[in-house]
């Protein structure tokens, strides 16, 4: 009888301590720190049409003479109705997911634009050291106790691989992973290998050996991403939210002169099998891949999603067309 | 699997309650199955290390058991000296040998370094350096016939690997282990409040103490020169407490598992920082390695009872080997040796009757806690060269950036962290709570539970004590 006594005190202690976290000042300040876009959800959750994305929603380049975002374009374009976003610089759909769990099921919204970056699913992003950052902020980010998830971060409950074992993991994956191609493009590791701009002290060389390493990938359904594409899917229709999948633009052109017409077929390939799996599921799919010049992306040193004014207006134009 | 982590929250309930669901007979199965999969949850290659370590001095111990020829008992010994410390010496020490020893020394040539380097990459195995010294005290053991080797290879491969200590001590000696590990234990709430309660206070002392503190310390040993000399001096008692909280949490959470299941570890830490000599230090830090180099290295060379000369060699030995026992860098020396040539100079110079007067205790706790602290300096840098740079650049009225990461509940976890220390001396944490009221005790519990929930440090900081 002690003992059950006992473990009810803990347990309502548990619950004080709980509740207590939750209104602190010192939780507040930890989320605007690690987690800040948990206090977006309040503007959300009062807008008509949600949009997820990363770095690409912003202007990246200096001489735009428009610096809005694809979101704020997205909502001039829809006229009446109104649009909010929750933008993390290098996130995902496994980010993605979490984000719109945290909105109220009794929300205004009606639809949710959800972006998806071509790149996301390659093993350059899923094994970067940044997933590792990314990782921890999910917890904070995920729909349980606030102390639950803190203590969850402190206990590193998440996947915290180092750096040099993601590496690790990621060259041994480029070995072994095959490619549709005859050798020497039959892995992604002797891919960047082959000779064409010079040796690998070459800028040029090392420019496309990163488009290899970012778009050599064959997309399926065992992609961790696209099981998070999944859990998005399934919640957008519980919620009874109408879901907007809209696939970024890249730089196709440079691509094609950089590496070479199989690679830009194969991103074109993985857009277009990405596009069948949702649209087979009733979900809005609005593929931009090969949307866009090279002219309007504005990153000259790495393959990215960082488009230009006219660039962004463009894409906005086209996921307004889709809603 | 480390203490700190969500798998082992699950692990050790886990195997608590199916321990005490078995029967007697069978219990000691599931404890070499849990530390086996205990271990083997880092990386399953380093199995075979623990096992090959396990099956030679199995093997050893069983021929020195057997044979009364003094050779070969020697020559058996040898043996296993020279595995356990082989070992030891190409997982820790060999790349270290190469680079700074062999390379600049011209033995070893650029190129082949290089080829060595590029071609063979090994991983220091998590704890190797405490389970071949638990091992190969457990066969000098049975030579000198102060214990009787186990007959079962699988129980003593569990005494080898028993998990809760596996990693980073306390150090057991055979005769301790062997009776508790194999005997019947019953499950009682008296075990169960004592190792909860180590537990939650190692887990306070590590998550909140020492892991708050790694971030403030690691940003200034990144970039010295940017820092304060004010802010090096913090930094260099800060890192004292944190490798205190650090070490201290985990032989805690160590303690307290085992006891948990009615094992009786030896206390690892009492109150160091309280000491006024070094020789006082060391009979409070560590404590299962400082005995383990008391009786299985300084008693061989001669102990105590020889010349002054040889008394001041063997001490620099013990000192210099412990150093070097932490890691193979030039600073783990130095450090070693900076305690042992205080340890000397203290015998020497120090008058024993004027230790009551208040204020030399006092002074000579200032010293010590002095030498202890700049002493860490060495052992947390990187190379000698930082080392010497952080004192000179301390002691220099350099001006800088202050401490960054300082998260202001910290002066409060400091603050229980050195009055807990001070309060538990000589004693622990369960024998004072046992003082106290119902609601002073559950209010502890409340303050180290919420602290533990919601302050813990959030940056992945490992047991320091792991890489050694």
């Amino acid at each position: 009888m002690k003992i059950v006594l006992k473990i009810a005190l803990l347990f309502g202690l548990l619950l004080a301590m709980a509740w207590h976290y939750q209104s602190s000042d010192v939780y507040k300040q930890y989320l605007w720190a690690e987690a800040d876009q948990t206090f977006q959800v309040e503007k959300v959750k009062n807008c008509d049409v949600v949009y997820t994305s990363a770095s690409s929603n912003f202007s990246q380049a200096a001489h735009d003479n428009d610096m809005r975002k694809i979101s704020q374009m997205m909502e001039a374009q829809l006229n009446e109705k109104s649009v909010e976003a929750f933008n993390i610089p290098g996130s995902h759909a496994g980010t993605h997911k979490l984000l719109l769990k945290l909105i109220p099921e009794n929300s205004r919204i009606k639809t949710a634009v959800v972006t998806v970056n071509m790149r996301s699913f390659g093993l350059d992003w899923r094994y970067s050291e940044l997933e590792t950052p990314q990782n921890k902020r999910n917890v904070m980010y995920a729909k349980r106790p606030a102390l639950l998830n803190r203590f969850l971060v402190s206990l590193n409950a998440y996947d915290n691989k180092s750096p040099i074992e993601r590496e690790q993991e990621k060259l041994d994956l480029w070995e072994t992973t095959p490619l549709p191609f005859e050798a020497p493009r039959s892995n992604v590791k002797q891919w960047f290998e082959v000779e064409k701009w010079g040796d690998w002290r070459q800028p040029k060389r090392q420019l496309a050996d990163q488009f290899i390493k970012q778009y050599a990938f064959v997309l399926d359904d065992e992609n961790p991403r696209i099981k998070d594409f999944e859990a998005i899917t399934t919640l957008c229709k519980e919620r009874d939210w109408k879901l907007v999948f809209h696939i970024l633009p890249e730089n196709i052109e440079r691509t094609v002169e950089l590496v070479d017409k199989d690679l830009a077929d194969l991103m074109q390939q993985n857009a277009a099998w990405f596009t069948n799996k949702f649209e087979a599921e009733g979900i809005t799919v609005v593929n931009n891949i090969s949307l866009l010049p090279d002219s309007c992306f504005t990153d000259r040193d790495f393959p990215t999603e960082h488009y230009n004014d006219l660039g962004r207006m463009a894409i906005a134009k086209e996921i307004a067309k889709a809603i | 699997m480390v203490f700190n982590s969500l798998a082992f929250l699950l692990f050790l309930p886990t195997v608590l309650l199916v321990y005490f669901m078995l029967p007697h007979k069978f219990r000691w199965v599931l404890l070499l199955i849990a530390s086996y999969f205990f271990y083997g949850f880092w990386k399953i290659e380093y199995l075979s290390l623990i096992l090959f370590s396990t099956v030679v001095d199995f093997s050893v111990s069983q021929f020195l058991n057997k044979t009364t020829d003094q050779t070969k008992r020697k020559l058996a010994l040898g043996v296993s000296l020279f595995t356990n410390l082989g070992l030891l010496f190409f997982f820790k020490y060999f790349n270290w040998f190469l680079d700074d020893v062999a390379n600049p020394m011209g033995i070893i040539p650029d190129n082949a370094l290089n080829y060595w380097h590029s071609n063979f990459q090994f991983l220091l195995p998590v704890g190797i350096s405490f389970y071949t010294f638990q091992t190969l005290g457990y066969t000098i053991d049975v030579y000198y016939k102060k214990a009787i080797p186990e007959k079962n290879f699988f129980k003593f491969a569990l005494f080898v690997s028993y998990f809760p200590q596996l990693v980073a001590g306390p150090i057991e000696r055979f005769s301790n282990l062997q009776s508790q590990l194999f005997a019947k234990h019953k499950f009682t709430y008296k075990n169960l409040q004592h190792g909860g309660r180590f537990i939650l206070y190692g887990l306070f002392i590590k998550m909140c103490v020492a892991d708050n503190i790694a971030n403030v310390v690691d940003a200034v040993f990144n970039d010295i020169g940017a820092h304060s000399s004010l802010a090096l001096f913090a930094t260099m008692l800060l890192f004292g407490l944190q490798i205190f909280s650090d070490f201290h949490g985990y032989s805690l959470i160590a303690i307290g598992t085992a006891q948990l299941f009615g094992v009786h570890l030896m206390t690892n830490f009492n109150a160091p920082y309280t000491a006024t000599s070094i020789r006082e230090f060391w009979s409070r830090w560590h404590i299962s390695l400082s005995t383990w180099f008391r009786d299985y290295l300084f008693i061989p060379l001669g102990g105590s009872r020889v010349s002054s000369i040889r008394w001041i060699a063997n001490i620099l030995i013990i000192f210099i080997v412990s150093g070097f026992w932490h890691g193979a860098n030039f600073t783990f020396l130095a450090w070693g040796a900076i305690h042992g040539v205080t340890y000397i100079l203290e015998k020497y110079t120090w008058n024993k009757t004027a230790s009551e007067n208040h204020f030399i205790q006092f002074s000579r706790w200032l010293l010590t806690m002095a030498i202890v602290f700049a002493a860490w300096v060495f052992f947390r840098a990187d190379s000698m060269e930082q080392a010497i740079s952080f004192l000179s650049k301390m002691i220099s009225s350099q001006t800088g950036e202050s401490l960054s990461n300082f998260p202001p509940i910290l002066i409060a976890f400091i603050g229980l962290l050195l009055l807990s220390d001070w309060v538990f001396k000589d004693s622990n944490i369960h024998l004072w709570m046992n003082q106290q009221k119902f609601a002073t005790r559950w209010f502890i519990y409340a303050i180290m539970i919420y602290s533990i929930l919601g302050f813990a440090g959030t940056v992945n900081h490992p047991f320091i004590y792991f890489q050694f």
